[in-house]
């Protein structure tokens, strides 16, 4: 269970992306079926969590723009656009 | 008659000039006709740059000759990027070239030739330097005018994809004197931002001259040297610039380039749900194998064999008991017989059996006497016979002889 744990506190940093090849990594470990079944559930379960995040994520509609702008002292910043 | 003090020298006077001048005007973008060309042997070129008006001395040190992209002509038309100098001995201005530009087609053609085959050379293009796109990038830097068609296409179709991504947009001119440098030092900026996934650099499309920024060295060089993956997306899909042939991909025009850089919503939507189902399928499979397994575990021949040895050891201990009592018979009988041929052989043994045959047994009181030696003459004995004894004295003893 400690696995389980520590593996959700890595999905906080996850990218979408990781959190994808996470997902197919589970799929596919569930589908050669030689994990234990104890095991299995607990995929799943991360699979589940995954999977509702990244719909989250996909679901968030706001498209961000910034801008590239040079300060005084011509360090780079972003400012917000539109 | 003028105040003496007021007179200078030539030296002076031109010293003032030189100042003025070269101050005034350094960093200017002049155009004209190239005449009286010579390469001299040190590598300096010289040139007059002329209009129907005027004409203008040109220098351009063998430093720069040697950047050079194309070979100026006589009557060829360029831009000229410049300081105004003063050559003091011969009192003469100059305009000292930093760098030459052709102007229209045939050279522009022949300067993207030429820098294309040099860039080629240096293996600026070598497919082993250019870098898969992420498939899910977080943050887009676009390179690009802040005002043209190009920027918002991209962003509306960014929104429509796959709005869950941040654009950074460095804002730059496309077109015109100190573009490319403008785009160069973007990109750069981008890179030293961080955390960019990619970057696309463009603009809408336009003539040869107008996408002219993107056919330079400094631009190419940048996409060349940015970290981040760089995807090209310049004009119409018949324009081809050099840029196009280092980036990392090139899209054929800006708005492709935001299809290419990020997948669509939906699809994406499709992959997850799919997961989800798949995940969904296993896990019940999983556990109906699992109870399946149970199931057949306890109707299993192996499962219930306990019983089956239980029966099996007591059928063995039945026949077990059964020889047994087989035995005790057989040893019963053996035992019978083998006391009554015992008896038999005691039977044979018994003195009265020999005494009734004729021998007969002598006794010193209750003592049997077995050898003659044990008697003396005048010895009290009794002789036994089968049917009764005989009280005698012994007379004489004889040893055998």
């Amino acid at each position: 269970m400690t696995t389980m744990a520590s593996s959700k506190k890595e999905q906080t940093k996850r990218t979408f992306e990781q959190s994808l090849a996470r997902l197919e990594k589970i799929v596919d470990s569930l589908e050669q079926g030689d994990v234990p079944l104890e095991n299995a559930i607990a995929l799943y379960e991360e699979g589940i969590e995954l999977s509702k995040e990244c719909m989250e994520t996909l679901s968030k509609a706001e498209l961000k723009i910034k801008k590239l702008n040079k300060n005084m002292s011509n360090k780079i910043e972003l400012v917000d656009s539109e | 008659m003028q105040d003496p003090k007021n007179i200078v020298s030539v030296s002076e006077i031109t010293r003032r000039i030189k100042g003025v001048l070269e101050m005034g005007f350094s960093e200017v973008w002049v155009q004209g006709e190239v005449s009286n060309i010579k390469f001299h042997t040190s590598g300096h070129l010289y040139f007059t740059l002329k209009d129907e008006g005027a004409q203008l001395s040109a220098v351009m040190w063998r430093s720069r000759v040697n950047q050079l992209l194309f070979r100026p002509n006589d009557g060829m038309k360029i831009i000229v990027r410049g300081n105004i100098t003063v050559y003091e001995p011969r009192g003469n201005y100059q305009i000292d070239c930093l760098q030459l530009q052709p102007v229209g087609v045939g050279e522009l053609q022949l300067a993207f030739d030429r820098l294309k085959q040099k860039l080629n050379a240096e293996g600026l293009f070598d497919e082993g330097h250019k870098r898969p796109l992420p498939a899910y990038p977080q943050r887009i830097g676009i390179v690009t005018s802040p005002t043209g068609a190009a920027i918002q296409d991209m962003i509306n179709i960014l929104r429509r994809r796959f709005p869950s991504v941040e654009v950074i947009l460095a804002p730059v001119k496309v077109q015109g004197i100190g573009a490319a440098e403008e785009i160069a030092q973007a990109i750069n900026d981008l890179n030293e931002l961080g955390k960019i996934d990619v970057i696309i650099v463009g603009r809408g499309g336009g003539s040869l001259e107008d996408l002219w920024a993107f056919n330079e060295e400094i631009v190419v060089r940048a996409i060349y040297n940015s970290s981040t993956p760089v995807v090209s997306a310049v004009g119409h899909e018949i324009d081809f610039t050099i840029s196009d042939f280092v980036a990392d991909l090139r899209a054929p025009t800006p708005s492709a380039a935001a299809e290419l850089v990020v997948k669509d919503r939906a699809e994406v939507i499709d992959i997850l749900q799919n997961f989800s189902y798949t995940m969904q399928n296993l896990i019940n499979g999983r556990v109906q194998s699992e109870i399946d397994r149970v199931n057949s575990l306890v109707g299993s021949y192996s499962f219930n064999r306990p019983l089956d040895i239980v029966c099996q050891r007591s059928q063995t201990v039945d026949n077990l008991e059964h020889r047994l009592r087989l035995n005790i018979v057989h040893f019963q009988e053996n035992v019978r017989q083998r006391i009554e041929s015992f008896l038999k052989r005691v039977q044979s043994v018994d003195p009265q059996l020999t005494l009734k045959r004729g021998y007969a047994m002598v006794y010193r009181g209750d003592a049997i006497v077995p050898k003659m030696s044990n008697l003396a003459t005048n010895d009290r004995i009794t002789i036994r016979f089968s049917d009764g004894d005989a009280e005698s004295t012994v007379e004489s003893l004889q040893k055998k002889k």
